[in-house]
């Protein structure tokens, strides 16, 4: 029998950046790309009437918002795995565009009962080597999630690691102090957490594999970007030409797979304009 | 199938790419055994000056007064500003007289054999993207992308290639690249508007493999092997070379390499003519 399977958002506005607009975004370009997936949103905020058929289902975030107090809202993440509505589930950041069919990722991830992509990728295809942002990981030895694209199934398995990373993410900074002795951030960070809880069940092999190019998505934070030196923002340094069949090409480099684009103001109300009426379009 | 080497030589008044051309097409001859050909607005030179019969045809073209200038280092310390005729290689897959040409800058100075298995090779268009500095401590970014953000950098220097419909494309694109080069300048974010094979053949790569990093062009047998102009070639005794290469951070100064057997690429076009005049 067929398990349902579908793609987790968790968005929360703050007061500079609708989080909800991104994540309708992601769901236009993954059903642009994707006609078949469906798409849930966890969210406590307004979603337009217009974009709300875009999502299968609506989920409020369960047992209360634990980042109420907080600007970057990551505190409640934990419990995707608790409200998911599918038994296999991919969950992604909002800030994401779905280029290309990934329906093939479902029979890889089928082999695994918790996945993390370790391997990610600039916008000229290069696999990121740079340890810019990931000095924590690097210098304590942690294994290098990143939680932007990351699966899991429902399984005891994958619960326990949910579990862990609940603990872990709600007493953060107890575990950064004996996890982490060089580089520690000074911010709670999912993909910190989860490298933690791997190291604590150790289960690396288990969650990730180093040698496959996918699941993976191309990560726009600029100083990784193999470029000379550090910049405050990759749109600084190269154009996004977004063009009317919804394609998509960053200083040239025609972008395919799962863009992070990283910088809230990337997303522009023509883009959101060119997916719905390519959707409506194919409606027709 | 017919092959060979094809070379382009349109002397400058500074320096003597005719002469370089004659001296590596004896060179393809003795490591590869195939025909060389040479396109030039040199014809009577040649005939005058050199032993014609070096090469299998002489194509002519028109002579040209270039716009394009730039300055050919002999050296740290010193240069001249010449004209750099080099807007003559995307006539190359018209005018071969080949079905698999082995198109080569006449300063990329065979020592091996190891080009014989590009003819062999079902690729049919084969190029360099990787190189190694003979000196080995300079930055190489500058050959690894166009520019800082721009694309992947392929050498022209050597192109391995046959004539099929896709390689015929390839050129005419190389072909509107330059025509529109100003354009492809901006839109590429290259640093300078100097027209440049190496920039005009990696754009269209890029293109040809759908905007993005792929397989349309493979990788020629080997290393390429370069020292820079501001490097000195002293001495050449069959595939054996003595370079001169410049000190890091010590302008002018220079510690002696020695190559055995490697191909390389000469940038230093006046210790090159040197090296020849003293054969």
């Amino acid at each position: 029998m067929n398990k349902s399977k579908g793609i987790l958002v968790l968005a929360q506005n703050n007061e500079k950046t609708s989080y909800v607009q991104q994540a309708c975004l992601l769901a236009l370009s993954l059903k642009h790309t994707n006609p078949d997936c469906k798409i849930s949103i966890v969210t406590d905020d307004s979603i337009s009437a217009k974009y709300k058929n875009l999502f299968d289902n609506i989920i409020e975030i369960p047992w209360q918002d634990d980042a109420q107090d907080t600007e970057w809202k990551i505190q409640n993440r934990w419990k995707l795995y608790h409200c998911s509505p599918y038994e296999q589930t991919i969950v992604m950041d909002t800030d994401m565009l779905v280029l290309q069919d990934i329906s093939t990722w479902w029979d890889f991830l089928s082999n695994y009962e918790l996945f993390f992509t370790t391997n990610v990728y600039t916008y000229r295809g290069k696999r990121v080597t740079g340890d810019y942002y990931r000095k924590a990981f690097v210098n304590n030895n942690l294994p290098n999630l990143y939680s932007g694209v990351h699966y899991f199934e429902k399984s005891d398995f994958a619960l326990e690691f949910y579990t862990w990373l609940e603990l872990v993410m709600q007493n953060w900074q107890k575990f950064y102090e004996i996890f982490i002795e060089h580089d520690r951030p000074t911010w709670c960070s999912v993909d910190v957490c989860a490298a933690i809880v791997t190291v604590i069940l150790n289960c690396e092999d288990k969650i990730s594999n180093k040698v496959v190019k996918f699941p993976s998505f191309t990560h726009m934070k600029p100083n990784i970007q193999e470029w000379y030196t550090n910049k405050d923002k990759w749109q600084d340094c190269v154009g996004t030409y977004f063009n009317n069949n919804a394609g998509l090409k960053i200083g040239n480099h025609q972008q395919t797979g799962i863009l992070h684009y990283t910088e809230n103001d990337f997303v522009k109300p023509y883009m959101l304009s060119t997916y719905y009426g390519k959707l409506e379009h194919d409606r027709k | 199938m017919t092959k060979g080497a094809l070379l382009i030589a349109r002397n400058n008044g500074e320096l003597d790419y005719v002469k370089q051309a004659v001296f590596l097409a004896k060179r393809i001859k003795k490591y590869l055994n195939i025909p060389t050909s040479i396109i030039t607005d040199s014809v009577d030179y040649i005939k005058e000056s050199f032993d014609k019969t070096v090469f299998d045809e002489i194509i002519k073209v028109e002579y040209t007064n270039d716009l394009n200038t730039r300055n050919f280092y002999d050296g740290t310390m010193f240069y001249k500003t010449a004209n750099f005729k080099n807007n003559y290689r995307i006539n190359a897959y018209d005018l071969s007289p080949y079905d698999e040409t082995l198109l080569l800058d006449t300063d990329y100075i065979i020592s091996n054999d190891l080009f014989k298995s590009c003819f062999a090779s079902s690729n049919d268009l084969q190029m360099f993207t990787k190189a190694h500095d003979v000196a080995n401590i300079r930055d190489p970014r500058e050959f690894i992308h166009l520019s800082e953000y721009s694309i992947d950098f392929y050498w022209a220097t050597v192109v391995f290639f046959r004539k099929t419909p896709t390689n015929k494309i390839f050129f005419d694109l190389i072909k509107h690249i330059q025509e529109n080069w100003y354009h492809y300048v901006s839109v590429y974010q290259l640093n300078s508007t100097l027209f440049r094979n190496d920039f005009a053949f990696s754009i269209a790569i890029h293109i040809m493999n759908g905007f993005s990093s792929g397989d349309f062009v493979s990788p020629l047998p080997g290393k390429h092997l370069y020292t820079i102009d501001k490097d000195i070639l002293w001495k050449l005794t069959d595939d054996k070379f003595i370079f001169l290469v410049e000190k890091k951070d010590y302008a002018g100064e220079y510690t002696a390499v020695s190559t055995e057997g490697q191909s390389i690429h000469v940038m230093n076009k006046f210790s090159l003519e040197r090296v020849i005049d003293n054969e």
